[in-house]
C-alpha cells in the first residue's frame, strides 16, 4: 500500500512566516552550544564532571558501573593470601557455558596446612557468558563478578585465564561481597 | 610601480592565506566540533601527534593526508576531461571572489595610500555575483560528467536552486545599491561609518533575504537538496574521490567565508566599530605619528572585520545544525513565491522612502 505524507498540517500565521520559529530553534541550539562551550573550560582545567556533555572520553575517562554489574568473574584471595576457593566444583557444575575448569589440589597431610584448594583453576572468557551463576553457586565466597569488562584481545587462546591471573584481593571486592550477601539473604539462603 | 606591485602581492598572499590557508581547513574542524558541542557530544578528538591532541585539530592534517593519498577515481562512461575540470571550476571562483572584497579601509602608510582590497573595481558587487555564478557551472558539470543518476539529479537540482535564488540575491542587493548609491564594495563599506548607517538598519528585510539566498547559493542545510545525503547519496559529487572531492569541500567552506564577508560589508558595517569613527581612532593613537597610528588602526579594522566574518560563519553553522532540510517543492516555493515578491517589495519601499 502506498504511503501518503499528510500535507494538510495547519500552521498558524506565526509559524508560516518561518522566521520566529527559526530564531526559536536557533536559540535552543545556541543555548546548548554556549552552555557546553563554557562547560568545557572547567574540563580543560581538570574538573572532569562539571560539563553537561554526557559522552565520556572512554579510555581516559571511565563510567562508574553499578555494583550489580556483572563483569568478568574473578577469584577472591583472602587476607592470608590464600584462595577462598575450596575446589568443590559447584561453580563448574553451575556454569551453563562450561567455561570453568577446576583441578583440586591436595596437601601433604601435615598439620596447619590448607586442607582444600584448587590446583588449577581456569576460566575461558571467550566462552563465559557472564551470567553470574558461578557466583550464586559458590558456598565459600570465592568467586565474584568484578566490574572489569575490558577483556578483548587479539588471541583467543589468551582469553583463558589461569589461577594467578584470576586472583584478586578480597579488599577490592568488598562492595560486591556485601551485595552478594544481601542478595543471598533476600533469597533466604543460609550463608 | 614596484612598490604597488609588492603591496598588491602582499594583499593577495594575505587573502589566500586567510581563505585557503586558514579558514578552509579550520572550518572543517569547527563544523565537526561545533555540531558536536551543540548536540551535547564531544566531537573529533582522536587524532594525536606524540600524545598531543589539541582538541582534535590534527584531524585537519589527517583529512588532508587521507585526501592526498586516496585513489583519484573516474567512473566508467564518465567524461574524464569535464570530470576533472568541474572541481576546479567550482573552487577557483570561490577564491577569486575575494579579490574585490575589502577587509579594511584606506590607510596612509609611509606616505602612500594603501587600500585594503586587491582590486577596487567600480562594479565590485556585480563582479562578486558574476564570478559566483560561474561556480554553478562547476557543480552542474560535475553531476553531468560523472555518468551517475544521483549526480545528474543533484546537478539538476543545483541548477534549479541557483536560478531561483540568484534572482532574489540580485534583487536584494539593488536595495543596498539604492541606499549607498555605489557599486564599489569599498565605498559601501566606508559609507557605514556611523552605527545607524549600517545596512541592517537601512535594509533589515534585505539582510534576512540576502542571508537566506546566499545560504541557498552555498547549498548548505537547510537548502542542501542538491547534495542531500538521504536522497541522492551525495548529489553532484557522488562519483568524486580524493583531492577532487576535497576541492568541492574546500569550495563550500571558502564560499561560506565569502558570504560572511559580503554580508559583513553590505549589512554589518564592514570594518567599522559601532560608535567609534575612524577619525577618533586615529586621534587616539596620534602619539605614534601618522604611519604608526594608521598602522594600528589598520590592524584594528582588519581584526574587527574578521571578527564579524567569524561571527557570521558561526551563525551559518548554527543554522546548518539547527534546521532540517527543506523539501524540493518547499525550496522552490520559498524562492519564487515568498522571497522574490518580498525582494521586489523591498526595492519598491526603499525607493519610496528615498524619494
Amino acid at each position: 500500500m502506498a504511503y501518503y505524507v499528510n500535507r494538510t498540517v495547519k500552521l498558524t500565521f506565526w509559524e508560516k512566516i518561518y522566521l520566529p520559529e527559526i530564531i526559536r530553534g536557533m536559540i535552543i541550539t545556541s543555548r546548548h552550544f554556549f552552555i557546553n562551550l563554557f562547560g568545557f573550560i572547567p574540563f580543560l582545567v581538570g574538573k572532569k564532571k562539571e560539563r553537561k556533555i554526557f559522552t565520556v572520553y572512554y579510555p581516559e575517562e571511565m563510567v562508574d558501573y553499578p555494583i550489580a554489574y556483572r563483569g568478568r568473574p574473578v577469584l577472591a584471595v583472602n587476607e592470608k593470601g590464600n584462595f577462598n576457593c575450596v575446589a568443590c566444583g559447584l561453580c563448574e557444575a553451575a556454569c551453563p557455558a562450561y567455561c570453568i575448569d577446576i583441578t583440586p589440589g591436595c596437601n601433604s597431610g601435615k598439620q596447619n596446612e590448607l586442607e582444600r584448594f584448587p590446583d588449577k583453576f581456569s576460566i575461558d572468557y571467550a566462552i563465559c557468558i557472564f551470567c553470574g551463576n558461578c557466583e550464586e553457586a559458590c558456598p565459600e565466597e570465592a568467586i565474584f563478578m568484578s566490574n572489569d569488562c575490558e577483556i578483548s584481545m587479539l588471541d583467543r587462546r589468551k582469553m583463558k585465564y589461569d589461577k594467578e591471573q584470576l586472583a584478586t584481593p578480597i579488599s577490592e571486592l568488598k562492595d560486591r561481597v556485601e551485595f552478594v550477601r544481601n542478595m543471598n539473604a533476600k533469597w533466604n539462603f543460609k550463608n | 610601480m614596484l612598490l604597488d606591485f609588492f603591496i598588491t602581492l602582499l594583499k593577495v598572499l594575505f587573502v589566500l592565506g586567510v581563505t585557503v590557508g586558514f579558514f578552509a581547513p579550520i572550518l572543517t574542524w569547527v563544523e565537526r566540533k561545533q555540531s558536536a558541542i551543540m548536540q551535547d557530544r564531544i566531537g573529533a578528538n582522536r587524532a594525536d601527534i606524540l600524545g598531543f591532541r589539541a582538541l582534535g585539530l590534527f584531524h585537519i592534517m589527517a583529512d588532508g593526508l587521507k585526501m592526498f593519498t586516496k585513489e583519484d577515481f573516474i567512473p566508467r562512461g564518465a567524461n574524464p576531461v569535464l570530470h576533472t575540470l568541474s572541481p576546479i571550476v567550482a573552487l577557483i571562483p570561490a577564491i577569486i571572489t575575494f579579490t574585490v572584497v575589502p577587509f579594511g579601509g584606506v590607510y596612509d602608510l609611509f606616505g602612500k595610500e594603501v587600500n585594503l582590497v586587491i582590486a577596487d573595481l567600480d562594479v565590485g558587487l556585480l563582479f562578486v555575483f558574476a564570478i559566483a555564478s560561474i561556480a554553478t557551472y562547476g557543480y552542474v558539470i560535475a553531476g553531468w560528467s560523472s555518468n551517475n543518476n544521483w549526480s545528474l539529479l543533484g546537478s539538476m537540482r543545483t541548477t534549479a536552486q541557483m536560478i531561483s535564488y540568484e534572482v532574489t540575491m540580485g534583487l536584494t542587493i539593488i536595495g543596498v545599491l539604492m541606499v549607498y548609491e555605489s557599486m564599489k564594495l569599498t565605498e559601501i563599506g566606508a559609507a557605514q561609518e556611523s552605527f545607524f548607517d549600517w545596512g541592517i538598519f537601512l535594509q533589515p528585510l534585505g539582510f534576512i533575504m540576502f542571508l537566506t539566498a546566499s545560504i541557498a547559493e552555498n547549498k548548505r542545510i537547510p537548502f542542501d537538496a542538491p547534495e542531500a545525503e538521504s536522497e541522492l547519496v551525495a548529489g553532484y559529487f557522488t562519483e568524486y574521490s580524493g583531492l577532487k572531492f576535497g576541492m568541492f569541500f574546500m569550495a563550500e567552506f571558502i564560499e561560506m567565508v565569502t558570504i560572511s564577508a559580503i554580508v559583513t560589508i553590505l549589512f554589518f558595517g564592514a570594518w567599522h566599530i559601532p560608535f567609534i569613527t575612524t577619525a577618533s581612532l586615529l586621534s587616539l593613537f596620534d602619539f605614534l605619528g601618522t604611519t604608526g597610528s594608521n598602522l594600528v588602526v589598520m590592524l584594528i579594522h582588519v581584526g574587527v572585520f574578521f571578527t564579524k566574518v567569524v561571527f557570521f560563519i558561526w551563525f551559518q553553522m548554527t543554522i546548518r545544525w539547527t534546521l532540517p532540510r527543506f523539501r524540493y517543492d518547499q525550496i522552490m516555493d520559498l524562492g519564487w513565491k515568498i522571497l522574490l515578491p518580498l525582494s521586489l517589495a523591498n526595492i519598491l519601499v526603499t525607493g519610496l522612502i528615498l524619494i
